[in-house]
């Protein structure tokens, strides 16, 4: 339940927990399957960061934005390279899948929007996002990855990106 | 080559040896005295400064270490120093001097935040 109030608070659908899928729940994903929600969770902040770099004109916004690239982009190297290592591949599955739906969605929405309009729901939807992926990473995954090196990652992961959402509860109250 | 010769040789070698190992002792002693050679380190780790802060004298230098997987910065509040952008697993140098700004963060993450304690500093 903390799961799901943490992915709606983020905007994110919850329809795998009710509709055929429901036999699905991020507990249940494997290694591979954590990996791949990761990756794309990153890659999604990345496209925010970019679709801020490309509408803010307001430089904390921006710096913080170019931020998120170079952090997430370092965490997916370190994460390719891990899987490289361990001769495994990332395996697509629903929660990815959702995940990309839903940033499709937004990313079509704030594109609409200019300004300190934008700036407010760029900084707002960072926190929500980062804190709904902590509570995911720090509950769910590192407690149910069975691969030593890969949860080793993952905590090193939880780390910065908890330091993400404390950096995004700044910059909402500095753009309110 | 003669006996002789060969000791004067074994002889010039010794003192020349000697000599080297005198002045290397020297040297060393003196360095150890250089306010120029005094080194600090400070560990960047989990998001954090280790030690957040540190007692340094004009001349001494600091170097900063990465074990971040992630780039930091070490940046002056007033923003007058910067290392610029320490990789995951670099370092970067800076000599500290008089009246420099104590007070540093990340430029990345502006919640990692430390200080230098600069003698001579008011």
């Amino acid at each position: 339940m903390k799961i799901k109030a943490a992915l709606l608070a983020a905007g994110l659908s919850v329809a795998f927990f009710h509709g055929p899928a429901s036999a699905q729940s991020p507990a249940d994903l494997n290694d591979l399957e954590i990996a791949h929600v990761a990756y794309t969770a990153d890659n999604i902040d990345i496209r925010y960061a970019h679709l801020a770099l490309a509408i803010s004109q307001n430089p904390e916004i921006r710096e913080f934005a170019q931020t998120m690239i170079r952090d997430h982009t370092a965490v997916n190297e370190q994460a390719l390279a891990l899987l490289a290592e361990l001769n495994a591949d990332p395996q697509d599955n629903f929660l990815s899948q959702t995940l990309m739906e839903n940033a499709d969605k937004l990313i079509d929405e704030m594109s609409q929007l200019r300004g300190a309009a934008f700036d407010k729901r760029y900084a707002e939807n960072e926190l929500a996002y980062h804190k709904a992926v902590n509570d995911l990473v720090e509950n769910t995954f590192i407690p149910n990855i069975d691969n030593e090196q890969v949860r080793a990652l993952f905590e090193a992961g939880l780390q910065i990106f908890k330091a993400h959402e404390g950096h995004a509860t700044m910059m909402v109250a500095k753009v309110k | 080559m003669t006996v002789l010769n060969r000791r004067q040789i074994l002889s010039k070698t010794a003192a020349a040896f000697a000599a080297a190992v005198a002045g290397w002792s020297s040297r060393a002693q003196a360095n150890s005295d250089d306010p120029e050679t005094r080194k600090h380190v400070v560990e960047i780790r989990a998001f954090k400064f280790v030690p957040d802060t540190i007692s340094v004298a004009p001349g001494d230098r600091i170097t900063w270490i990465n074990s971040d997987i992630v780039p930091h910065t070490a940046t002056a509040s007033d923003k007058s120093w910067d290392t610029g952008t320490i990789p995951k697993g670099g370092s970067k140098t800076v000599t500290a001097t008089h009246g420099m700004s104590a007070g540093y963060f990340c430029r990345f993450h502006p919640m990692m935040k430390a200080a230098l304690d600069i003698a001579g500093n008011s």
